[in-house]
C-alpha cells in the first residue's frame, strides 16, 4: 500500500494512538488478507517448520508493539506458529519476566526486556545467547536478515561478554529538545556543553510567567533518574568500572550530581523531582519548560495536535558536552532473548517470532508503512534511518530531529552508559534513591553518593 | 451438651466417655480440612519464609546462593537503612493511629450531638475506608499535592504558605503520607466510636448532670472510661495496619524522597523484588513480624491491665 506522509497526516496520527489500541483486530484482520508475504518468503529458509506451535510474548502497552501486535496473524499465515500477547505494564515486566524466568516455567516465550537485565539473564543462564540461531542456516538467511543493519549501539547494550542476547526491536536515544521561538527571542543556541546549558535555563527561567530555564526526569527509579544521570556522569568523566570494582562516588560523580541538582534546583519547576518523562514532555506542551533532555521518542507526545501547543516551535540538538568533550546518550531499546526454559521446538519457533520481528520489512510494515496512525520512531534498522520516506515522516517532529537522533546514535553512545552487571537491578534502584536523596536535599550530593558506594559494595562481593 | 446430658442418665460413665471421645473425632474430622487450608496457606509460606531468612537468595548472583545461618539477621542489625526504615515506620504508625483515635473520637462525640443528617454525614464519611489504597495514593498524588495544580497545593497558595513541594521535600513528604493514612482510616475509628457512644447508658450522664458535673467532667471521667475498651480495640487494630501499609505509601512517594518515607515494609519489599535479595528481603519482613508481634503483644497486655 502506498502511504503519503505529510506533516498534517502525521500531527494527526500521533493523538490517534488511543483510538487505535481499540480497534486492532479490525485492523490486523483487514491486513491478513491482502498481506503480501513474498518479501519474508525471500528468505531461505522454511517458515512453516515449527507449524502449530504456541507462543506467548510479554510486552508494554505502547504504539510500537502495538502495530507488531496487529501484524501478528501475518506472522501466522506465514509460519503457522500462534502467538499470544500480554501486554504487562513498564513498571512491572522487569519483575514478571524475572519471576518467570527464576521458576523455569517457561510461560513468555520471549519477553521486551531491559538491556541492563541481560547480564543478571546471563549469569543465571535464563536466556540462550542468539548466535546459536543466526548461524544455523535452517532457522537464519543472513543475506536476508542482515544483522549488521541493526543498529550497533542497540546490539551492543544487549550483548554480554561479546554473545548477543536480546533482539533489539524498538530503542531510543536521549537528545536535547528546545523551543525555537524562546530561544530565538533571547538570541539563544542550543546547547554546546553542559555549561551552556545550565547559562542556557538561567536565561530562559522566568517562573513569574510560567516558564522554567529546563526539566530532567528528578522521580526516583533504575529508569527514570538513574537513566539520566549515568549520561552526565560519563560526560564529566566518570567510570563506573574504576580499576575493576564497581565505583559510584568520586570527585567526577560529585561534579555530575552536583550539576543535577543545581539544574532542577534553580531552573526546573520544583515538582520535576517526582517528574517522569510523561510529565516532562505534558509541561513542554503546555509551554511551561523552555527545554528538556529526554528520549527522543517524546516527540510523539510534544507534537500531539489534541495537547500540545508548542508544535512547530520544537527543535532538537544532540547532548551538550561534558568538561571532557565527550556526549553520552542514552542506549536504551526493547530487545527480544529466548527463554532457555523452553522445548527446544519452542524456542526454534520463538526464534522465526524475533527473526521476523526484527526484520527490516517488519521494521519498516510498522513504522512508515504501518497503515494504522501511530508510527513508530524507534525502528532498530539502520537502512530504515535512510529510508527518504522514513526521514520525511519523522522530520514531521520538528527541525534537526532526524539528524539529531542519527548523530547520537552514532557518534553518542557509550557501552558503558551504565554498569552492566548482573547486580544491576539492586545497583540501579540504591542509584536512584542516592539521586533523589541528593535533589530533595536529604542528603548533600558527597553525602548521597558515599552513603550508595557503602551499600554498592557488599553487593558485589561474592 | 445436650447429647452427653440424655446418654449418661440411663447407661452411666463408660458409654459417655465413649460417646464424648467419638464426637471428638468427629469435630476433629469436620475441621480437618479448613486446619490443612489455614495451615497451607498460612503457616507453611511463614515458616517458609523464615527458611529463606537463613539463606543467601540472591538472583544476580546465583552461584553465591546457599545456607548461611543468622547471617542476613547480623548484616540487618548493622544496617542502618533497617534503623531507620524502621523508625520511619514507628513514627508512621504512632502518628497515624493517635491522629485517627483524637479525630475519629472527636467527630463521634459531634455527630453524635447532631439531629438531623447523621446518616448522610456517615455515609459520606466512610467513603474513603472503601476505597482501594493505591486508588487513594494515585488521588492524593496527582489531584490533592500536585504543586500547582493540585487542591492541597492550591489553597496553601491561597492560605499565603506558597507552593510547597509536598512529596519531593523529605519533611513535607512524611507529613503528606501521615497525612493520607490518617484521611483514609479515621472513618474507621469514628464509625466505631460512634457506635460504642450510642450504646452507652443515658442514666450515667443524668446522674452526673444531677451532681453538677462539668461537660470535661463528664468526658474525662465517664465517657472516656467507658469508650476504653473500643478506644484500645481501635489502636490495636489500626497499628497493625499501619505497621504492614504498603499500597498508599508505594503509590505515593515509593519511600522517597531519597528514603524520607521508607516504612521497613517497603524496604523488605525493595530488597526482595527490585534488588532481588530473596533472603536479605525475607529476613527483613521476619524483623517485621517480631515488631508488630511486640508491639500488638503490649497493646493487647494493656488492654487486659485495667
Amino acid at each position: 500500500m502506498v502511504y503519503e506522509p505529510t506533516r498534517r497526516t502525521l500531527l494527526r496520527s500521533g493523538a490517534a494512538i488511543a483510538a487505535l489500541s481499540s480497534a486492532p483486530a479490525l485492523i490486523g484482520r483487514a491486513l491478513a488478507q491482502d498481506a503480501d508475504l513474498a518479501p519474508y518468503k525471500a528468505a531461505k529458509i522454511d517458515w512453516q517448520q515449527f507449524k502449530g506451535e504456541q507462543i506467548t510474548v510479554a510486552v508494554i502497552p505502547a504504539s510500537y508493539f502495538e502495530n507488531l501486535i496487529t501484524l501478528a496473524p501475518q506472522f501466522k499465515e506465514l509460519t503457522g506458529i500462534d502467538v499470544r500477547f500480554e501486554k504487562i505494564p513498564p513498571a512491572q515486566i522487569r519483575q514478571k519476566s524475572v519471576i518467570d524466568l527464576t521458576s523455569k516455567t517457561g510461560t513468555y516465550a520471549t519477553h521486551a526486556a531491559d538491556p541492563m537485565y541481560f547480564a543478571l539473564y546471563a549469569a543465571n543462564k535464563w536466556v540462550e545467547p542468539l548466535d546459536t540461531y543466526l548461524a544455523d542456516k535452517s532457522l537464519t538467511d543472513a543475506d536476508w536478515f542482515k544483522l549488521d543493519d541493526v543498529i550497533p549501539a542497540w546490539r551492543s547494550a544487549d550483548s554480554v561478554g561479546g554473545k548477543l542476547y536480546g533482539m533489539p526491536y524498538d530503542g531510543e536515544v536521549t537528545i536535547q529538545v528546545y523551543r525555537k521561538d524562546l530561544f530565538a527571542a533571547k538570541g539563544l543556541k542550543p546547547a554546546e556543553t553542559l555549561e551552556q546549558y545550565m547559562s542556557n535555563a538561567a536565561a530562559l527561567n522566568a517562573p513569574s510567567d510560567r516558564v522554567w530555564g529546563a526539566a530532567l526526569r528528578g522521580v526516583a527509579g533504575a529508569g527514570q533518574n538513574m537513566y539520566i544521570y549515568p549520561s552526565i556522569f560519563r560526560e564529566f568523566g566518570g567510570d563506573w568500572m574504576k580499576g575493576g570494582k564497581l565505583t559510584v562516588n568520586g570527585p567526577e560523580a560529585e561534579a555530575a550530581l552536583a550539576w543535577y541538582v543545581d539544574l532542577m534546583r534553580k531552573y526546573a519547576p520544583t515538582a520535576a523531582a517526582n517528574w517522569n518523562w510523561p510529565d516532562i514532555a505534558d509541561a513542554f506542551s503546555q509551554g511551561t519548560v523552555a527545554s528538556y533532555i529526554d528520549a527522543h521518542s517524546s516527540a510523539s507526545v510534544i507534537n500531539n495536535p489534541d495537547k500540545s501547543k508548542v508544535i512547530g516551535k520544537v527543535a532538537y540538538a544532540r547532548w551538550p558536552t561534558g568538561p571532557g568533550g565527550k556526549r553520552t546518550t542514552s542506549i536504551w531499546n526493547w530487545g527480544f532473548p529466548i527463554n532457555a526454559a523452553l522445548p527446544d521446538k519452542k524456542k526454534k519457533a520463538t526464534w522465526l517470532f524475533i527473526q521476523w520481528a526484527a526484520s527490516a520489512e517488519t521494521q519498516a510494515r510498522t513504522a512508515h508503512r504501518f497503515a494504522g496512525p501511530a508510527k513508530r520512531s524507534g525502528v532498530n534498522r539502520s537502512s530504515i534511518w535512510r529510508d527518504p520516506d522514513y526521514v520525511k515522516l519523522m522530520n514531521g517532529f520538528g527541525d534537526n530531529f532526524v539528524e539529531a537522533t542519527m548523530q547520537s546514535l552514532e557518534q553518542d553512545t557509550d557501552v558503558d552508559w551504565r554498569p552492566r552487571v548482573p547486580q544491576w537491578p539492586a545497583i540501579g534502584d540504591t542509584m536512584a534513591t542516592a539521586i533523589q536523596a541528593a535533589l530533595s536535599g536529604q542528603a548533600t550530593v558527597k553525602a548521597a553518593l558515599d552513603d550508595a558506594q557503602k551499600r554498592i559494595e557488599p553487593m558485589m562481593r561474592g | 451438651m445436650t447429647t452427653t446430658d440424655i446418654a449418661s442418665a440411663p447407661v452411666g460413665g463408660g458409654y459417655d466417655r465413649l460417646l464424648a471421645r467419638r464426637e471428638r473425632r468427629f469435630a476433629s474430622a469436620l475441621l480437618a480440612p479448613a486446619f490443612v487450608a489455614l495451615t497451607a496457606t498460612t503457616t507453611f509460606p511463614l515458616l517458609y519464609l523464615v527458611w529463606t531468612s537463613a539463606h543467601r537468595v540472591d538472583l544476580a548472583m546465583p552461584f553465591t546462593n546457599g545456607y548461611v545461618g543468622l547471617e542476613n539477621y547480623a548484616v540487618l542489625l548493622a544496617d542502618d537503612r533497617f534503623w531507620s526504615s524502621l523508625l520511619v515506620s514507628l513514627v508512621y504508625t504512632g502518628s497515624t493511629v493517635v491522629l485517627q483515635v483524637v479525630i475519629g473520637l472527636a467527630l463521634a462525640l459531634l455527630v453524635m450531638d447532631m439531629k438531623r443528617g447523621q446518616g448522610w454525614f456517615r455515609l459520606i464519611a466512610i467513603l474513603p475506608v472503601v476505597l482501594s489504597p493505591a486508588v487513594v495514593g494515585m488521588i492524593w498524588r496527582t489531584f490533592m499535592l500536585a504543586p500547582e495544580f493540585g487542591i492541597i497545593d492550591f489553597l496553601a497558595i491561597n492560605a499565603g504558605l506558597g507552593s510547597q513541594n509536598w512529596l519531593g521535600e523529605p519533611k513535607l513528604a512524611m507529613l503528606s503520607v501521615i497525612a493520607i493514612h490518617t484521611w483514609q482510616w479515621t472513618p474507621f475509628a469514628f464509625m466505631v466510636l460512634l457506635a460504642s457512644l450510642a450504646s452507652l447508658p443515658d442514666d450515667i450522664y443524668e446522674a452526673a448532670r444531677l451532681d453538677r458535673a462539668s461537660a470535661w467532667q463528664r468526658f474525662y471521667r465517664i465517657t472516656l472510661p467507658l469508650l476504653r475498651p473500643a478506644i484500645v480495640m481501635v489502636i490495636i487494630m489500626r497499628t497493625m495496619v499501619a505497621l504492614t501499609a504498603f499500597a498508599a505509601i508505594f503509590t505515593v512517594t515509593a519511600g522517597g524522597p531519597g528514603t524520607a518515607t521508607e516504612i521497613l515494609n517497603l524496604y523488605a519489599y525493595r530488597k526482595s523484588f527490585t534488588e532481588l535479595s530473596f533472603g536479605y528481603g525475607s529476613a527483613l519482613a521476619v524483623a517485621l513480624l517480631i515488631v508488630t508481634v511486640l508491639i500488638s503483644g503490649v497493646l493487647f497486655a494493656l488492654r487486659r491491665a485495667k
